[in-house]
C-alpha cells in the first residue's frame, strides 16, 4: 500500500458518520454570503441592499487573477451588506440575504445535463471560472487558475484527493460513494484540458473500502487508476499526497506544477461537473456535522452562507459540554468563537467538542525528546520553530524553514509537553508578513 | 622559602606577558582610530537606551552623526527641550526644540466596558489571538490586552490593568517602538499638551455594533462635532476624531458625549523633559 515517505501519526479515526447517507440541510431563512471564501483578494459585492436575488446569481465578482466569483445560495431579497465574523477567524464583507422560500433559479442555469466534450478548453475553464469554483478541501485557491498553468509546465499526473485525512471528516468519502458518476466525469473534464497526456489517479485512505469498492466500479474502463493509500495523517495534504502517488518530493518554494502534477478535491471534480455540464455555479457542499457533543451526527449538503446556528439546530443542538467548535477537521480546523459564522466554500465540516483538556493543558517547556521530528511531514525540527518564535528570533526561524511548515498538527498532536507548536508557527508567520509589510510601507 | 616548582612557570608565564604587552603596545599604536572627544563628551548627555526614535539604531550613531553634521534640526525625542538645549551648548550650536512627545491608548475596552466573545486560552499574546479569531473581545478594534507591546518598550511604561494596556505617563518617553507591535493599532502617538482631549476609541464599525460591543465606544453621533466651537473634530470612518492643532481643551465635547463611559478622554501630561537613567 502505497503511502508519503517522512513522518505521519496515526490520530484516532473517528469517522462517526462514515455510513450516514448525505441529507439536504433544509433551507435557512437568511444566509450570510461571504465575500472572501477562497485565497487571494474578496469578490466585490455587485448588489444593493433591497435587491431582489434568485439562486445562481452573481453577487460578488471577482477582484483580480487570485479572486473568485461568490454566487447567491439561494432566491430572495438583499438584507444588507456589511462586515461579519468569518469561520476563518476574522471578518469579512459578506451579503446577508433573506430567503423568498422559492429556491427559483436565475435564468440558463441548472439546465439538462449536457456532453461536455463538445466543449473547447477555453470555454470549460471559462465556465469553471464563472461558477466560482474554488479548491473544497480547505485553501480554497481559484480552480480556474489552477488549470491553467504557466505553458512551459508539463503536467503528467492529475490526482484526485479522496483521502479524508483528517478525523471525523467524512464528506468526500459519502461524495465519492454516493455520486462516483459525477466524480469521475469531473476528474474525465479535468483530464481532458491536457489533451490526454496526463494520468489521473484518484487517492483514497485504505479505511474507506466502499469509496474505492464505487470508484473502481466507476472508474471502469476510463483508464483512471485508483490509488488505496495507508491510514495515515497527513496523507491528504497536497505535498504528501503526490509523494505517496509518484515518489516525488515538492521541494521549498517549489508548488506541484513545477513537478508535473495536480491535485485537486473530490469536492471540486463534483463542482466542475456541475459547473461544465449542468450549468451549475458552486452554491452549495457537503460537510460533515459531528463531534461528541452533537446528538445527531450526519453528513449534509447545506446552501454556502449557511450559519453553523441553523446548522446546529438541524442537528438536534450541542449539549451543554460543548466548550469548542470547529471548522474542518480537528487537525487543521479553527476554533470559532460565535455560531454567527457562515459556512463556506471550503467549510467541510463542524465538529461539536467537549475537549476537557482545554483547561487542564498548558504549555510547558521543551524535553528534546524528538518526537515531533519524527512526526514532521515535512522533515523541519518543530520544536526548534516553537523556540524560536518564543522568542521572536524571525531570522533564525525562517533559516529553519518556517515558511515550509504546512501547519498540518503533527508535531502538537505528538508532543509529550503539550506544546503549541503549530499555534507558535502561525504566530511567527504573522509577525513576519508583519515585518514584510511594513518594509515594503 | 619558594619551591622550585615554581620558577619555570613563573619565568614561562612572565616573559609570555612581557612579549604580548609588547605587541598589544605596537598594535594599539599601529591601528588607532582617532575619535572625536566630543563625540564621547554629547554620547554622555544623550540617554544612553538606544531606543531608536530618533532614527538612529543607537544613542552612538546619532552622537556620531551629530558632531558630523552639525545639523541642528537632529533631535532626541526622549531627552527633551533640556537635552536639545544641553547638546546645543556643548557644540556651540543652537538646537531646534523637539517636541514632547507621548504614547496614548485610543480604547477604553477593559474588562468592565468591552464585551467579551469567547475564551481564549491559547498563547497569550496579541498576534497569536489573531491567529484564532478577532481578539478576545467582542469589538475587534481594541486593545486585545495580551499585551504583546510591552516587550518592546524599553521604558517599562506599559502594564495590564483589567484587560487593557495602561501607559505610565511618568515613564513613558514617546519613542514608539511599541507602536507597530500592536496588531489593532490602539497606539497613537501624540504631542504632549498641559490638557489632551483625545477620542479613546478605534472602533470602524457602525454605531450599533461598536455600541453591543463596549460601553465606551464612540458611535459617531455627531454631538461632539456639533458642539466644538474651534470645528475641530471630524467623523472619519465611523469613529470621531480630534484635530489636536484646532483644539483648544476647551472641554465643551466632554459633556455632549452621550457614551455609558465617555469616550472622549482628557488627558493631563507633564510638559517636562524625563529624566533617564
Amino acid at each position: 500500500m502505497k503511502t508519503f515517505s517522512i513522518g505521519g501519526i496515526h490520530p484516532p479515526e473517528s469517522k462517526l458518520t462514515a455510513s450516514k447517507a448525505v441529507e439536504n440541510m433544509p433551507l435557512p431563512s437568511e444566509i450570510v454570503v461571504s465575500m472572501s471564501q477562497h485565497l487571494g483578494k474578496p469578490a466585490k459585492p455587485l448588489v444593493k441592499v433591497g435587491e431582489e436575488v434568485k439562486k445562481g446569481q452573481r453577487i460578488g465578482e471577482a477582484d483580480g487573477f487570485i479572486s473568485a466569483h461568490v454566487h447567491a445560495g439561494t432566491s430572495g431579497k438583499v438584507k444588507s451588506v456589511k462586515s461579519v465574523p468569518h469561520p476563518g477567524g476574522n471578518y469579512s464583507l459578506s451579503v446577508i440575504i433573506t430567503t423568498d422560500g422559492e429556491d427559483s433559479w436565475a435564468e440558463g442555469l441548472n439546465t439538462a445535463p449536457i456532453d461536455w466534450k463538445g466543449l473547447t478548453k477555453e470555454s470549460i475553464i471559462e465556465k469553471i471560472k464563472d461558477a466560482g469554483i474554488v479548491g473544497m478541501g480547505g485553501a480554497g485557491f481559484p480552480s480556474s487558475v489552477k488549470l491553467s498553468p504557466p505553458p512551459d509546465k508539463t503536467i503528467d499526473t492529475i490526482i484526485l484527493n479522496g483521502a479524508e485525512c483528517e478525523p471525523f471528516l467524512t464528506a468526500d468519502h459519502r461524495v465519492m460513494v454516493e455520486s462516483a458518476e459525477e466524480v469521475i466525469k469531473g476528474l474525465e473534464i479535468i483530464t481532458s484540458l491536457f489533451q490526454g497526456k496526463a494520468k489521473p489517479f484518484i487517492g483514497i485512505e485504505a479505511n474507506k473500502p466502499d469509496a474505492i469498492e464505487a470508484m473502481q466500479k466507476a472508474a471502469k474502463g476510463t483508464g483512471i487508476e485508483i490509488v488505496s493509500l495507508e491510514t495515515k495523517y497527513p496523507q491528504g495534504a497536497e505535498k504528501q499526497l503526490i509523494n505517496a502517488i509518484t515518489g516525488r518530493t515538492i521541494e521549498e518554494g517549489q508548488l506541484p506544477f513545477d513537478k508535473g502534477c495536480l491535485v485537486h478535491n473530490i469536492g471540486t471534480a463534483v463542482a466542475i461537473y456541475d459547473a461544465v455540464c449542468c450549468n451549475r455555479p458552486l452554491v452549495e457542499r457537503v460537510l460533515t456535522v459531528s463531534g461528541m457533543e452533537i446528538s445527531s451526527a450526519r453528513n449534509i449538503r447545506a446552501v454556502i452562507g449557511t450559519r453553523f446556528s441553523s446548522i446546529a439546530a438541524f442537528c438536534g443542538n450541542m449539549s451543554e459540554k460543548t466548550n469548542q467548535v470547529i471548522t474542518g477537521g480537528p487537525m487543521m480546523g479553527r476554533s470559532q468563537f460565535t455560531l454567527e459564522v457562515p459556512v463556506t466554500k471550503t467549510t467541510s465540516g463542524i465538529l461539536f467538542i467537549n475537549n476537557a483538556a482545554l483547561e487542564t493543558s498548558r504549555e510547558r517547556t521543551c524535553i528534546r525528546c524528538g518526537k515531533c521530528i519524527d512526526a514532521c511531514p515535512q522533515s523541519l525540527e518543530p520544536w526548534l520553530l516553537g523556540n524560536e518564535a518564543q522568542f521572536r528570533r524571525l531570522d533564525d526561524a525562517e533559516l529553519y524553514g518556517l515558511a515550509n511548515c504546512t501547519e498540518c498538527g503533527s508535531c502538537t498532536f505528538v508532543c509529550p509537553s503539550k506544546r503549541e507548536l503549530v499555534h507558535w508557527i502561525k504566530y511567527a508567520k504573522a509577525l513576519v508578513n508583519n515585518r514584510k509589510q511594513r518594509k515594503t510601507a | 622559602m619558594i619551591s622550585e616548582a615554581f620558577i619555570p612557570a613563573v619565568t614561562s608565564l612572565g616573559s609570555l606577558a612581557l612579549i604580548l604587552g609588547i605587541i598589544i603596545y605596537f598594535v594599539s599604536k599601529k591601528f588607532y582610530v582617532a575619535e572625536d572627544p566630543m563625540v564621547t563628551i554629547i554620547n554622555g548627555i544623550l540617554p544612553g537606551v538606544n531606543c531608536g526614535a530618533c532614527a538612529y539604531p543607537s544613542c552612538n550613531q546619532f552622537a556620531e552623526e551629530l558632531v558630523r553634521t552639525k545639523d541642528t534640526s537632529m533631535t532626541c525625542p526622549v531627552g527633551g527641550p533640556d537635552l536639545a538645549a544641553k547638546l546645543g551648548e556643548s557644540l556651540g550650536i543652537e538646537m531646534a526644540e523637539p517636541k514632547p512627545i507621548t504614547c496614548s491608548v485610543i480604547c477604553q475596552g477593559n474588562s468592565d466596558n468591552a464585551r467579551a466573545s469567547a475564551e481564549y486560552v491559547g498563547i497569550q499574546d496579541c498576534w497569536a489571538a489573531m491567529q484564532a479569531f478577532a481578539g478576545p473581545k467582542q469589538c475587534r478594534h481594541s486593545c486585545l490586552g495580551l499585551g504583546s507591546c510591552i516587550a518592546w518598550c524599553d521604558f517599562n511604561a506599559m502594564r495590564i490593568e483589567n484587560g487593557l494596556i495602561v501607559i505610565d505617563k511618568e515613564l513613558c518617553t514617546g519613542c514608539g517602538a511599541c507602536v507597530p507591535a500592536c496588531p489593532t493599532g490602539v497606539l497613537v502617538m501624540q504631542e504632549k499638551k498641559a490638557e489632551r482631549i483625545f477620542i479613546a476609541c478605534n472602533s470602524h464599525d457602525r454605531g450599533a455594533d461598536t455600541k453591543r460591543a463596549c460601553d465606551a465606544g464612540c458611535t459617531a453621533c455627531q454631538k461632539c462635532v456639533k458642539v466644538c466651537p474651534e470645528e475641530a473634530i471630524v467623523i472619519e470612518n465611523f469613529v470621531a476624531r480630534i484635530i489636536q492643532e484646532k483644539c483648544t481643551s476647551c472641554g465643551e465635547c466632554l459633556e455632549v458625549c452621550p457614551s455609558k463611559v465617555n469616550c472622549i478622554v482628557l488627558e493631563k501630561d507633564m510638559v517636562k523633559s524625563i529624566k533617564v537613567s
